[in-house]
């Protein structure tokens, strides 16, 4: 990795077109501006980590991965006793409220 | 009253009071506002938390509690002003808000994991729900559902 030292004030260029300006330094947060073309997407890591996270979950979800999650999850999945109206799939779509 | 397809499940009915608004949409999918949650019986403690626009999108929950008993939530200014949530306190979960984590089914001989890095969050009171990133909190958005150590017989 390319390590570099700038100060509040200062920029370095990724490229042709792209610009990232170190605006302020606070403690442990640094403000940083970014001056790049419109199509360049800009988002934060962890962002990009929850989108790709989301999209593979997604995925994920089928019958068969359904059936082996509740069995991998014997501890959690042990019966508890339902409220009378969640045995009654209309009225169970309110969780939390319900 | 209007129906919706499922994925996991039959054709279903819904109410205005059944939608869940999430104005960002979630990460990955920011066109998909609205969203209907789902549980049965059959499948407790699991949640199905169904795109209302897309029937072939829906996301496995499960409430954060089940998972980690001791989950703190910390929302900063901006998540507490896009659930519509007072910023003078943090919300109680399972009064204020509903606090969910997305699990990753995986498969192919790969273990469950949770997002515990981004809950899902839902103002119960309004029905806005937001996927809020805990950058700050060092959990882990590949958190195995199964805990790792294997359980020794009482002898």
């Amino acid at each position: 990795m390319l390590v570099m030292r700038r100060r509040a004030g200062e920029s370095l260029l990724v490229g042709e077109n792209i610009e990232i300006q170190v605006l302020q330094v606070s403690g442990a947060r640094v403000k940083l501006g970014i001056n790049a073309p419109a199509s360049v997407v800009i988002v934060r890591r962890e962002v990009q980590i929850t989108q790709n996270e989301n999209r593979t979950a997604a995925r994920s979800v089928n019958p068969g991965a359904i059936e082996s999650l509740l069995n991998a999850l014997p501890a959690l999945a042990a019966p508890t006793p339902e409220p009378e109206k969640c045995q009654d799939f209309d009225e169970s779509h309110n969780l939390g409220l319900s | 009253m209007p129906s919706i397809r499922t994925k996991c499940f039959q054709e279903i009915d819904i109410t205005d009071s059944s939608l869940f608004h999430f104005p960002c949409g979630l990460p990955g999918f920011e066109q998909e506002r609205y969203f209907v949650f789902l549980n049965r019986p059959d499948s407790h403690p699991l949640m199905f938390m169904q795109s209302a626009h897309t029937p072939e999108l829906c996301f496995v929950l499960l409430p954060v509690f089940t998972v980690a008993p001791r989950y703190r939530l910390a929302l900063d200014e901006e998540a507490l002003t896009g659930l519509q949530l007072p910023l003078t306190a943090q919300p109680k979960i399972g009064q204020d808000v509903l606090c969910a984590v997305i699990v990753c089914a995986q498969g192919n001989g790969e273990p469950p994991t949770v997002n515990l890095l981004a809950p899902v969050v839902v103002n119960l009171h309004d029905r806005i729900g937001l996927q809020v990133i805990q950058t700050q909190s060092g959990y882990s958005h590949r958190h195995p559902l199964v805990a790792q150590e294997e359980l020794v017989p009482c002898s």
